[in-house]
């Protein structure tokens, strides 16, 4: 295999065929960093052709803030707070990756309440970071209702994680050892009230955006992504799920609770937008079907197995871990050595790598298109440059 | 525990569900089908209009007397002062040494009295914070809590870092055991929110005044963060 680098400068200049006087001309257009439907700084540099898109160019470290390598600098417990700022719309999620693979390097052994809490928490996440994701990508198809409602179902999730974590956002919740805090007493009561309350709302996202033809028309057959270009490029989560294939972490690894729930895994057939768009509505659906088996059975025990204090030294050597975020998969890897802080850490994000699906999936597409195809990835920005 | 059945069952199930397939029809079939369905979608949306009791939005600031923040919800640091004004900070640098951005600075003196190391002054800058509530947990004694007075916007941005506890001097527990309370009144000094070594502490900066110490009143008995006096007062200071 060779790899073949060019500069962005070698890419944008043009090769004009003035043979015929219908020729038409290709032009360059930069969509971003500071763009509405680009969800953040990320920079898209647009080969067009009229209107059609030729080429996708996406230029990254608009939001770089060198987390990995402040995590050299940190200890494993301060580090947990940063992952909450790479995709802040799975923080828990995160949280759970950097600590879990802390928990294995040092053999740190964790009872089942803090499995399950762990597990319920990330459910939530990925309920909450689709309800987000479903709003705001009606709002990029020209829909500004569902992103209210959206955000509208999103606040009782988020009202749940203030009253156990202190936090709407970056949680800094799921820690190497365990739970920052244990739940609140009022924890159950209020993720029951939500299952009942989201049900028929979940419904209501049906009708009022699944069910629109115009949206339909939007997304049937546009963008499309077979199952092997989408491993080729390493996508990830509903990316990868809706070309067809099957890969899901919670299913495969059975890390946390999920190996004791009954869910399925959903992928779609064609890989193309609706695909993209129903598989993550199902999820919310699979993900409220584990809240509700385990919701009624956390054991009792501990919510954190080690003092906060106490300082963590891994042994020297290299440890990866992955999970499943609601975007796809986060690998986290650290090397250490047997310092207090580790030497390297990289983060394998799965944004990063989704994103790159849209220099496959835009091409001969319009550019109206491409904001349909950019929010079916889903991509977070601050997790690709991280 | 998980039902026994639950996990003999299901574990393995390794169940798939894949998207529907999206049909067209024909061309008339089509029109009334996509008709009928941007009609039932309006009528979700009509109904909303037509029901005000579900409206979700809440009118800040003018709900504000009833507006509560859940209680662990981390806004403001705060140092806990009992019904005497004592705190239990010792001064140890625990919270300070395990801050991952750098955000806390305990200042320690030895006592005029005693002579003994104690807390001086717990400089708290709030603008580099990450609210990750580490320096909460790894207290020793249990002395700082995160309140949840969010509103924290100010003018001027020095007024994010501040001073948190109400006097320098030994910690509760030790107090109580001086008898005299005339050695007692030596032993502590008072301590504001602005006012100090560290630079920004409300100092005076190239063209900026300094700002005035805060006004008893302003934070004195509560810790709580006042934004409306200390933007006002910023603000006025800027000019
Ligand atoms: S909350 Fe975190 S960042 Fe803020 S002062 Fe405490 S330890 Fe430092
Ligand atoms: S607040 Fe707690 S950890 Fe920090 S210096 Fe005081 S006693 Fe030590």
């Amino acid at each position: 295999m060779s790899v073949h680098i060019t500069t962005l400068d070698d890419r944008v200049r043009l090769r004009q065929d003035d043979s015929s006087p219908l020729s038409t001309q290709e032009y360059f257009v930069n969509m971003g960093p500071q763009h509405p439907s680009t969800h953040g700084v990320l920079r898209l540099v647009l080969k067009l052709d009229g209107e059609t898109v030729r080429e996708v160019i996406p230029v990254l470290g608009y939001i770089h803030r060198g987390i990995e390598k402040m995590g050299e600098h940190q200890s494993y417990r301060q580090f947990v707070h940063l992952s909450d700022r790479l995709d802040y719309l799975s923080a828990l999620i995160n949280n759970w990756a950097v600590s879990m693979t802390i928990e294995k390097a040092a053999n740190i052994e964790l009872n089942d309440r803090i499995q399950v809490i762990r597990t319920l928490m990330a459910e939530l996440q990925r309920i909450q970071s689709h309800q987000l994701w479903w709003g705001v990508f009606g709002m990029d198809l020209g829909a500004f209702t569902p992103f209210l409602y959206g955000f509208r179902d999103r606040e009782i999730i988020a009202d749940i994680f203030e009253e156990t974590v202190g936090a709407r956002l970056t949680m800094n919740y799921i820690q190497p050892g365990g739970l920052m805090y244990d739940i609140h007493p009022g924890f159950v009561k209020r993720v029951k009230a939500f299952l009942q309350y989201f049900k028929p709302k979940l419904a209501e996202y049906e009708t009022l955006l699944s069910g629109n033809v115009i949206l339909q028309e939007r997304l049937r057959g546009v963008g499309r992504m077979d199952g092997q270009t989408a491993l080729s490029i390493g996508a990830t989560g509903p990316v990868l799920r809706a070309s067809g294939v099957p890969l899901d972490l919670r299913k495969s690894e059975a890390y946390g609770s999920y190996g004791k729930v009954a869910f399925d895994v959903v992928i779609g057939k064609n890989g193309d937008c609706w695909d993209r768009y129903w598989v993550r509505l199902e999820e919310m659906r699979q993900s409220m079907k584990i809240v509700e088996q385990l919701i009624d059975n956390i054991p009792e025990g501990k919510h954190m197995v080690m003092k906060p204090a106490v300082k963590i030294k891994l042994p020297e050597g290299c440890y990866y871990n992955q999970v499943e975020t609601a975007r796809g998969i986060l690998g986290v890897y650290i090397v250490s050595d047997g310092k207090e802080s580790p030497y390297r850490i990289h983060l394998r994000t799965p944004n990063f790598n989704n994103l790159w699906a849209i220099t496959e999936t835009a091409a001969n597409w319009r550019l109206g298109d491409l904001v349909a195809i950019l929010s079916s990835l889903d991509v977070v920005v601050p997790d690709i440059d991280r | 525990m998980m039902q026994a059945t639950d996990k003999q069952e299901n574990p393995t199930r390794s169940g798939l569900v894949t998207a529907p397939e999206l049909k067209r029809h024909g061309f008339f079939r089509n029109v009334f089908s996509g008709i009928k369905s941007l009609l039932e979608g309006m009528k979700v949306t009509f109904h909303y209009l037509s029901h005000p009791s579900t409206v979700v939005t809440q009118q800040y600031p003018e709900n504000r007397a009833t507006l509560k923040m859940m209680e662990r919800y981390r806004a403001l640091l705060t140092m806990i002062h009992d019904e005497n004004g004592l705190h239990k900070c010792t001064g140890c640098q625990i919270c300070h040494d395990n801050c991952p951005n750098a955000s806390i600075n305990v200042v320690t003196r030895s006592n005029p009295v005693s002579g003994k190391k104690e807390l001086d002054r717990y400089i708290w800058r709030m603008d580099s914070c990450t609210f990750c509530n580490l320096c909460v947990q790894v207290c020793p004694f249990g002395v700082l809590k995160m309140d949840g007075s969010f509103e924290g916007a100010v003018y001027d941005r020095r007024l994010f870092v501040f001073t948190l506890n109400h006097y320098a001097g030994p910690a509760a527990g030790l107090l109580a055991k001086v008898a005299d309370p005339e050695e007692r009144k030596k032993m502590i000094e008072p301590r504001d929110r602005y006012s100090g070594p560290v630079p920004l502490n409300g100092q005076e900066l190239a063209g900026v005044k300094a700002l005035k110490k805060a006004e008893s009143g302003c934070c004195g008995g509560s810790g709580g963060c006042c934004s409306d006096s200390q933007g006002s007062q910023g603000s006025k200071e800027m000019k």
